[in-house]
């Protein structure tokens, strides 16, 4: 029976086992291949020599055939990190009002907020797509930009958790002469650093990896971001399926490398939002 | 009292920044979408009033019925896929006693992909060349045309969106149990219930709440996928893999009708937040454990 047990765990633990390392194949056949030999990419997995050409073009070569890049992925990180310190920086001190100074109205603009949150998003890309045209913005990186500045998602988040930081700390930081832009960022900001972040995260990796509004309000190859300059040489060029394994890796690589140092705010921030 | 209104104005202070900024990213936006329901316009010149007709016209437009299909065709292959396997994957992670972190995270980390990488990633694994057929080839002497047939490349969608967000449904999922206190399991075990009968009496309407979230989530999903068939499929084949966004977006931007594709996007929004009000009521139950 004790015997039977133990057995039966063991086989458990190895199925799971096995099912994970299924799961992150696919990620292991795109490493792994990007560095294989183009005869190799489909013919085995296991590389017997491995090569940085497909690197190497994406990196030189394609300059001749106007897809840069490098500069793509510096874009990316540029637009991303912008975006993210922004909605940070604006989500923390609007939250600040809505969830401790009593005012008039405070009540109708958190609903308001609320209410924002209920449309989905795709409903206004065309709209928007008519704003960002009128406001001659086409082609730039402000059209990346200014639409995700501040968001009404990020703002809910901390306000929620203010709420939950007791008066008394507010008080005493009042007591000891402090203006409303110290207590924000040296009180309230600490005390809720878990949910900071966990809006930091998310945000970054919407806007790393969001799509159809580059798409759609970027045509210049330079000022292209990353996932955008992909899914083109993607059209054009589906053949070349080194490069764009190596391209796939760089556009993959931020992702992961913030999902591994940050696991444990990613695990925390899921178990907040079924709440 | 003279501090409190010092304050009140600086709060508003603070809240009319916000409301400047949504004035111009959120307000006009929403006042051009009302604007363009009911006008017919190209982007140039004025946009002439059109009534209702953007509305009427999409219920005769058969790639509107089509595309209405398709996403009926996706849900019903990926939320079965997906409920049963985040359900299985949250009870095994509750099992688990070793490696529980790492199976979580390989779990996880699908979810963290980029939509436009993993697009490319699965259209070589599953292309006729790719691993899964080469694979199957050598085992069963057949290949199957994953993303060419008309009937199979919805489900290879959804398959590589269920791949996708197992682990992050289950993990809503896993959540939930851990909530349910032991003691409940252990005082049906004295009454003689078996593991089967305290899952279906115990566990599984103890996690309604994450259970109603995950299936609104899956909903909203399938309403706005858009690169994975954009970027492997282009629509076809015969249309079968054209999605509401992929039909708003080649209408505004390929057709380079906005007024028709806005009116698209209201459409779908209504039926995505019906069913997910059809959703509540169906599934949506009070719970509270004492």
């Amino acid at each position: 029976m004790r015997k039977g047990r133990t057995m039966g765990e063991i086989i458990f633990h190895a199925v799971m086992l096995l099912l994970a390392i299924i799961w992150i194949y696919p990620y292991i056949w795109m490493f792994l291949s990007s560095f294989k030999v183009p005869e190799e990419i489909f013919g085995r997995f296991f590389p017997t020599k491995l090569t940085l050409e497909h690197y190497k073009f994406i990196f030189t070569m394609s300059q001749k055939l106007e897809r840069p890049f490098l500069r793509a992925f510096f874009n990316s990180v540029f637009v991303s990190l912008t975006v993210t310190f922004s909605v940070v920086f604006f989500s923390s001190i609007i939250a600040f009002p809505l969830a401790k100074i009593r005012f008039k109205g405070r009540n109708s603009i958190f609903n308001f907020i609320i209410f924002q949150m209920l449309f989905p998003g795709f409903i206004f890309i065309i709209p928007l797509f008519v704003l960002i045209r009128n406001l001659g913005l086409l082609n730039t990186y402000g059209a990346m930009i200014l639409p995700y500045l501040i968001s009404a998602w990020g703002v809910f988040m901390i306000t929620q958790s203010y709420k939950s930081i007791p008066n008394d700390y507010i008080e005493a930081a009042k007591i000891d002469g402090a203006g409303l832009f110290w207590i924000i960022f040296k009180v309230m900001i600490p005390l809720v650093r878990g949910t900071v972040s966990i809006v930091g995260l998310f945000t970054f990796i919407g806007i790393w990896d969001n799509f159809m509004w580059p798409l759609i309000v970027i045509k210049d190859y330079n000022k292209m971001p990353l996932s955008v300059l992909l899914a083109t040489f993607n059209h054009e060029y589906a053949s070349y399926v080194g490069p764009l394994l190596a391209g796939s890796v760089l556009q993959t690589i931020p992702m992961i490398a913030i999902f591994i140092i940050f696991r444990n705010q990613f695990l925390k921030g899921i178990s907040m939002s079924f709440k | 009292m003279k501090l409190r209104t010092r304050e009140a104005a600086a709060g508003w202070g603070l809240i009319s920044g916000y409301l400047g900024y949504m004035a111009i990213f959120w307000g006009y936006p929403f006042i051009w979408m009302a604007i363009l329901a009911f006008t017919k316009w190209n982007f140039f010149g004025k946009p002439k009033f059109y009534a209702f007709n953007n509305f009427s016209k999409i219920f005769t437009d058969p790639m509107f019925w089509r595309v209405f299909f398709n996403t009926l065709n996706f849900m019903m292959y990926f939320i079965p896929m997906v409920f049963v396997g985040s359900i299985l994957f949250a009870l095994a992670l509750n099992r688990l006693k070793y490696f529980k972190t790492f199976i979580a995270l390989s779990f996880l980390v699908a979810n963290i992909s980029s939509g436009v990488a993993y697009s490319i990633i699965f259209q070589n694994i599953f292309s006729d060349v790719g691993p899964i057929n080469r694979l199957l080839y050598k085992t069963f002497g057949i290949t199957i045309p994953w993303f060419t047939s008309p009937q199979l490349a919805m489900l290879t969608i959804a398959i590589m969106v269920t791949w996708k967000f197992i682990g992050y449904y289950g993990l809503i999922l896993y959540s939930g149990i851990q909530a349910i206190p032991k003691s409940l399991y252990e005082a049906a075990e004295l009454d003689g219930a078996t593991k089967w009968i305290s899952f279906w009496k115990i566990t599984l309407p103890l996690i309604n709440p994450a259970l109603t979230t995950m299936l609104i989530l899956s909903t909203n999903l399938s309403f706005g996928i858009f690169t994975e068939p954009y970027m492997i499929t282009g629509g076809g084949p015969l249309n079968r893999t054209m999605t509401f966004m992929m039909f708003m977006y080649n209408t505004a931007f390929q057709r380079i009708n906005p007024s028709y594709a806005t009116a698209i996007a209201i459409i779908t929004a209504l039926i995505n937040y019906s069913l997910v009000l059809l959703i509540r009521k169906l599934v949506e139950r009070e719970v509270s454990i004492v």
